[in-house]
């Protein structure tokens, strides 16, 4: 039978743990997805040396299995004098991870963009990052929010892996509780509903604004012009 | 110096064991509306990407008043990559597929650009915008999304983004090829405008009628090469060459069957 009192007793620590996966893959994403664009960016570039050190990078964070990666932060980094405490290697190894992953969507995403848009932005002028930033990059948001989306759920979840390295993430504490009460039953129910609902809310809200997206072109004729102007101004 | 005004000398560019542009070399002066015809494949559309560098050239060089346009050699300077970028805001691009933005809505496509590549400040840039879409007719579609727009709705739009700024060229590739056959007119209209305001431009087309009408020279390639060069009522009603009589003789046939 379930022991419901340790519903009770436990979440306030399971919770702390809890906030501490948000934090460290909050960080991670924001971290992730500048470098995953820069990554993207860097393996089209036309100088050599960017695109092999991309590819390279991505195919070698890719190609290999994040607990490895992750052993390899914890263990290195000190070596080369880079002393830092296992939340930060954690978040590292994990937007390091992350924008591998992040890179291939946000390439795959500009692949997507037709030819002839990059056509018409260089012929009028535009330097090539004037046209990825006003006429590439705007259209592949909306490509890519479904599998960065994607991404960011695995994200999440492999940061349980980061328990290896003695984070006190959620799923340590987890493995902690379970330690004290042996009661696996419950605490992982526990652990695995904090998940889902972190993951089911950031799912929900991707949801919600790419129907916002795809609505605000469909609308057709929106607002007087001076609105759509100001955002306009926003946007850049 | 009116001869001058834009030189192509010796172009070359194959890709992948086809000859897009062999030796093609050309003098356009300002004002003169050159309308280029061909089979598909013929070059037609090298040739004029060859002109804003979009397609550089393997060979041979561009000239827009006495500005090199790209480079002679393959790889851009960075000095020349600079002033490629300038030349290419003065020689507006018009594409068969449109290319119009389809994030930013019809104001939008006009403005961005002005400010990105001009510098012009926003009050400028939109009453200009305005004044344009006024031209061609778009003025009360400026908050609509490129989307919601017909073929000839968005080729004009492209025509507007690109008048913005300021061209003293016009570059347009098939502008009307992929319009139904309805919608061909109110495009027609906005060139013939641009044509009486004295535009210089190079336009690739199958509009003969158009072409007889307002070009001033005509040009029919093959295989890269411009085989016959003249105005354009005498080139259609009396081609010389072989190639082009069966050009012709094949395009009669295919507008017979529609």
């Amino acid at each position: 039978m379930l022991e419901y009192q340790i519903f009770f007793d436990y979440a306030p620590i399971l919770l702390i743990g809890f906030w501490l996966t948000i934090k460290i893959v909050v960080c991670a994403i924001a971290l992730g997805i500048p470098l995953g664009l820069f990554l993207a960016l860097g393996r089209r570039s036309n100088f050599v040396i960017i695109s092999f050190l991309s590819t390279s990078f991505i195919e070698l964070f890719r190609n290999t299995p994040f607990i490895i990666q992750v052993f390899l932060f914890y263990y290195v980094l000190p070596f080369y004098g880079l002393r830092l405490s296992a939340e930060y290697i954690g978040v590292l190894a994990l937007a390091a991870f992350g924008s591998a992953y992040f890179a291939e969507i946000i390439r795959a995403g500009i692949d997507a963009v037709p030819k002839g848009q990059l056509d018409s932005a260089r012929a009028i002028g535009m330097t090539d990052w004037q046209a990825m930033r006003n006429v590439i990059l705007p259209q592949t948001l909306s490509i890519v929010i479904p599998p960065l989306t994607n991404q960011t759920l695995t994200l999440i979840k492999e940061s349980a892996i980061l328990s290896t390295i003695t984070v006190h993430e959620l799923t340590m504490t987890g493995l902690m509780v379970q330690g004290e009460t042996f009661r696996p039953f419950e605490v992982f129910i526990m652990v695995a509903l904090l998940y889902w609902a972190l993951n089911e809310t950031i799912a929900t809200i991707m949801r919600k604004f790419e129907q916002n997206t795809k609505k605000n072109r469909k609308a057709g004729s929106i607002g007087n012009s001076s609105t759509t102007l100001k955002k306009s101004t926003s946007i850049k | 110096m009116t001869s001058n005004f834009l030189e192509l000398k010796g172009l070359y560019k194959t890709f992948d064991n086809i000859t897009a542009l062999n030796n093609v070399s050309l003098n356009v002066s300002k004002g003169e509306v050159i309308f280029i015809i061909g089979p598909s494949g013929c070059g037609k559309s090298t040739l004029l990407r060859a002109v804003n560098w979009l397609t550089p050239p393997d060979k041979g060089e561009v000239w827009l008043e006495g500005n090199l346009v790209g480079s002679s050699s393959s790889k851009l300077t960075i000095k020349e990559a600079k002033l490629l970028n300038n030349l290419r805001a003065k020689m507006g691009m018009v594409f068969q597929q449109f290319n119009v933005w389809p994030h930013l809505n019809v104001l939008e496509n006009v403005v961005r650009p002005q400010l990105v590549v001009a510098k012009r400040n926003k009050a400028n840039a939109e009453s200009k915008a305005l004044k344009i879409l006024d031209e061609v007719s778009l003025h009360n579609k400026i908050d609509e999304w490129p989307d919601h727009l017909s073929g000839g709705q968005k080729q004009r739009l492209a025509i507007a983004r690109a008048l913005a700024m300021d061209p003293i060229l016009m570059l347009l590739d098939e502008p009307t090829s992929a319009l139904d056959p309805e919608l061909v007119g109110e495009v027609l209209i906005v060139l013939k405008r641009l044509v009486n305001n004295g535009m210089t431009m190079l336009i690739v087309t199958h509009e003969l009628g158009f072409a007889s009408e307002f070009g001033d020279r005509l040009l029919f390639m093959d295989g890269g090469e411009i085989i016959e060069e003249g105005s354009p009522k005498k080139i259609l009603t009396m081609p010389k060459t072989k190639r082009l009589k069966m050009f012709l003789k094949k395009l009669d046939i295919t507008s017979f069957k529609h």
